[in-house]
């Protein structure tokens, strides 16, 4: 396999504050709490196995009141120094980007408003996949609309980084997001829960993926495409002997992270991580331009 | 609504962005067709590397404005936006009967304006109208106004009119299939068609009306348009007979038609020919003037129907059976019979009032009234121009009524043929 370029750093946030206060997705109930101590058990025990699987964690102030800020996926989409922040669709949640502005500019991000007013709800709907590592390709954006955010957003998102966009709508709001029907595994594999997609996006993602790892409907339904990958170590919220075989096959070790009380949220393990390290330089540039490049614009580096 | 008011409306959309890559220009144009709608792409604007952004004009066509609101809604999910999203802009009416400059002509169309965001359908379409938008009523439950089309005359200082061109669109009468009841938008008139087609598509079209009009879902009804050649040819028994036997709900003429009516009853001469010898009757000359007379003596047809003075003819079938009658005056009658609208604006006034539900209408030997009444019918109305001279349909169209179906051909042997079929054959006098 050759591994993904990006997923060895990534943001957390201790869910020292969260809990079900409202119920914007199908999995929220208020009346189902979750366990404020297992739910800081379980947290404990995903940073642990990121940890051990070599990545290094960052982790975001918790905030009373802003009980979902535990999903770091959502904050925005990171390129290099730029981080683009998310305009949440709920009203719930709309108090979560002021902190998440001020951690990325604390640390000198470049923060990047999208243009437009379109609800955009980052990196748990944009996921890079397929840079090629001998550089002829770049990676493209997999975006998920409809559910969370619009595809307007995503094509000006598109614009803004420069990078190609494949939009994917969401059809089933049980995989509200991009991130739980899809999970880039490594430069030509990725997990792919069609239940979420239609038939246009299946087609397209068959397109980009060299090699889909399909999941069954309880693979999809139990959050196995909500993982995330730290070199050839995948963490998983939960996973079948099936996929389990299928991964190791593909030179992966599965760990598994239990985080049930997070689900009672709607999210798995890839909402609680935000990755940090991710390049979209090379994107779609042909070998031509990309010489061209300026060392500071952080493409030289990824030449072989 | 009949299936001539079926019409088609469009709308031109823009899809921006990587849209050929990711499917969505496939999957848009998939959700028009199986809505049952179509698409034109008017501009396609390929990306040329991976991160340029495609961009695409195309214009969606569906049956009615709620079916194409509906799908634009269903598409806008995936990117696709109106190229035109502006409210149609109004300025109120100066005095009475004057329309602010650049005020929006109408059409004989369907058409629907933009209000805060809303689409709204005005009234019946007439054309060279104004575009008037009433505000909603603050009690009631309804939230969006009203949109009229007003003759410049009847306009109120004050009165927000439709400026400019923006926010207006107008719907296309279908095309119909050959073979199909009625051939739309068709102004192609020859004397060499068949006739016995073009009857029996105007006998069908008058038949279909009647059963809209018995289900009682609105319009229906048929409307007769005359000219004193009517009588003159031997047509007026024929239609007379329609009438009688609810074939026609409604009928415009002038004070000839009515006049030669009356005379070839009262009488037995139009314009004093005998109508049962062709030859002019002694004194005749005089005969329409004494008939003019008379029935100014009674006051009203009516009346003379009511004394029994006036026993036959389309006249006194249309008293007879409450068939509402509109006879326009002009400048050279004699007269005129005490019906008669003297005042063209009154009269056209008139003749626009009693216009709802009518979705027939058979213009019969008459320039004058026949264009008139094409002023004010909408496209939608089903028209037949029946006149021994191609030129009649051919102004006719030149008006802006291109639904005119033209059958040139004698009106005599025409409605002759007309009142068989839809009456049966008439009753010969037995031996």
């Amino acid at each position: 396999m050759t591994a993904l370029g990006w997923g060895r750093r990534f943001l957390l946030c201790r869910p020292v504050h969260f809990t079900v206060a409202y119920e914007i997705n199908p999995y929220m109930h208020v009346q189902v709490h979750p366990d404020p101590d297992v739910a800081l058990a379980e947290h404990d025990g995903l940073v642990t196995t990121l940890r051990t699987a070599g990545a290094e964690l960052e982790f975001l102030e918790p905030v009373a009141g802003l009980p979902d800020l535990v999903f770091t996926a959502n904050a925005g989409v990171v390129d290099r120094d730029v981080f683009v922040p998310s305009r949440f669709l709920h009203p719930e949640r709309q108090g979560e980007s002021v902190h998440d502005i001020a951690w990325f500019s604390a640390r000198g991000f470049h923060v990047s408003p999208l243009a437009g007013d379109e609800p955009f709800e980052g990196a748990g709907d944009v996921l890079p996949f397929g840079a090629d590592p001998a550089a002829t390709r770049g990676p493209v954006l997999v975006a998920g609309y409809r559910t969370r955010s619009s595809v307007g957003a995503q094509t000006n998102l598109s614009a803004l980084l420069g990078v190609p966009v494949r939009t994917v709508e969401l059809v089933d709001e049980r995989f509200y997001h991009v991130d739980l029907v899809f999970c880039p595994v490594d430069e030509r594999r990725a997990l792919i829960a069609p239940q979420g997609l239609d038939r246009y996006g299946c087609r397209v993602l068959e397109e980009l993926v060299p090699e889909p790892l399909w999941l069954t409907d309880d693979e999809a339904s139990s959050f196995c495409a909500n993982s995330v990958v730290v070199g050839d170590v995948i963490v998983m919220p939960s996973c079948t002997p099936r996929l389990g075989r299928i991964l190791e096959d593909a030179g992966l070790s599965v760990a598994v992270s239990p985080v049930g009380e997070f689900l009672k949220a709607g999210g798995g393990c890839r909402c609680l991580t935000l990755a940090l390290d991710v390049d979209l330089s090379a994107a779609g540039r042909p070998d031509s331009q990309r010489v061209g490049q300026s060392a500071d614009e952080g493409l030289v580096h990824e030449l072989p | 609504m009949s299936a001539a008011d079926q019409g088609v409306t469009s709308e031109i959309v823009r899809l921006d962005g990587h849209v050929v890559d990711s499917l969505l220009l496939a999957k848009v144009l998939d959700t028009i067709v199986d809505a049952g709608a179509s698409y034109e792409i008017l501009e396609l604007e390929m990306g040329t590397t991976s991160l340029d952004e495609s961009h695409v004009r195309i214009r969606v066509s569906a049956a009615d404005e709620p079916a194409l609101d509906a799908l634009l809604a269903e598409v806008q999910v995936h990117g696709v936006n109106r190229e035109d999203a502006s409210d149609a802009e109004v300025v109120a009416a100066p005095v009475d009967g004057v329309l602010p400059a650049e005020f929006y002509s109408t059409t004989n169309l369907v058409t629907w304006v933009r209000v805060d965001g809303r689409w709204i359908q005005s009234g019946r379409p007439e054309m060279d109208c104004a575009l008037v938008v009433d505000p909603a009523p603050s009690t009631a439950g309804a939230d969006v106004g009203r949109v009229r089309m007003v003759p410049m005359h009847r306009v109120h200082a004050g009165e927000q009119v439709v400026v400019g061109w923006r926010g207006v669109r107008v719907e296309n009468p279908t095309r119909a299939d050959d073979g199909d009841t009625f051939g739309f938008m068709t102004s192609e008139v020859s004397s060499e068609k068949p006739k016995a087609v073009s009857l029996a598509r105007v006998a069908a079209s008058i038949r279909d009306a009647r059963h809209r009009r018995e289900r009682g879902a609105g319009g229906g009804r048929v409307l007769a348009v005359c000219g004193p050649a009517v009588v003159h040819t031997g047509a007026a028994p024929a239609l007379a007979r329609l009438v009688r036997d609810g074939w026609v709900q409604l009928l415009f003429a002038g004070n000839g038609f009515a006049t030669h009516d009356i005379e070839s009853n009262v009488l037995g001469t139009s314009l004093g020919v005998s109508l049962g010898e062709g030859i002019l009757a002694e004194h005749g000359h005089a005969n329409h003037l004494r008939v003019i007379n008379e029935v100014r003596r009674f006051g009203s047809i009516a009346a003379a129907v009511e004394s029994g003075w006036l026993g036959g003819g389309v006249l006194y079938e249309c008293v007879r059976a409450g068939v509402p009658f509109v006879l326009g005056g002009s400048v050279r009658d004699d007269g005129p019979l005490p019906d008669v609208i003297s005042d063209t604006v009154a009269a056209a006034d008139a003749m626009r009032a009693r216009l709802d539900d009518v979705d027939v209408a058979v213009m019969l030997a008459t320039t004058l009234h026949a264009i008139a009444t094409g002023n004010l019918l909408p496209a939608g109305v089903e028209t037949y121009c029946v006149d021994i001279n191609q030129a009649v349909v051919t102004k006719l169209a030149d008006r802006g009524s291109h639904q005119a179906l033209g059958i040139v051909t004698d009106v005599g042997l025409f409605m002759g043929e007309l009142a068989d079929r839809l009456c049966g054959p008439e009753q010969q006098p037995g031996p």
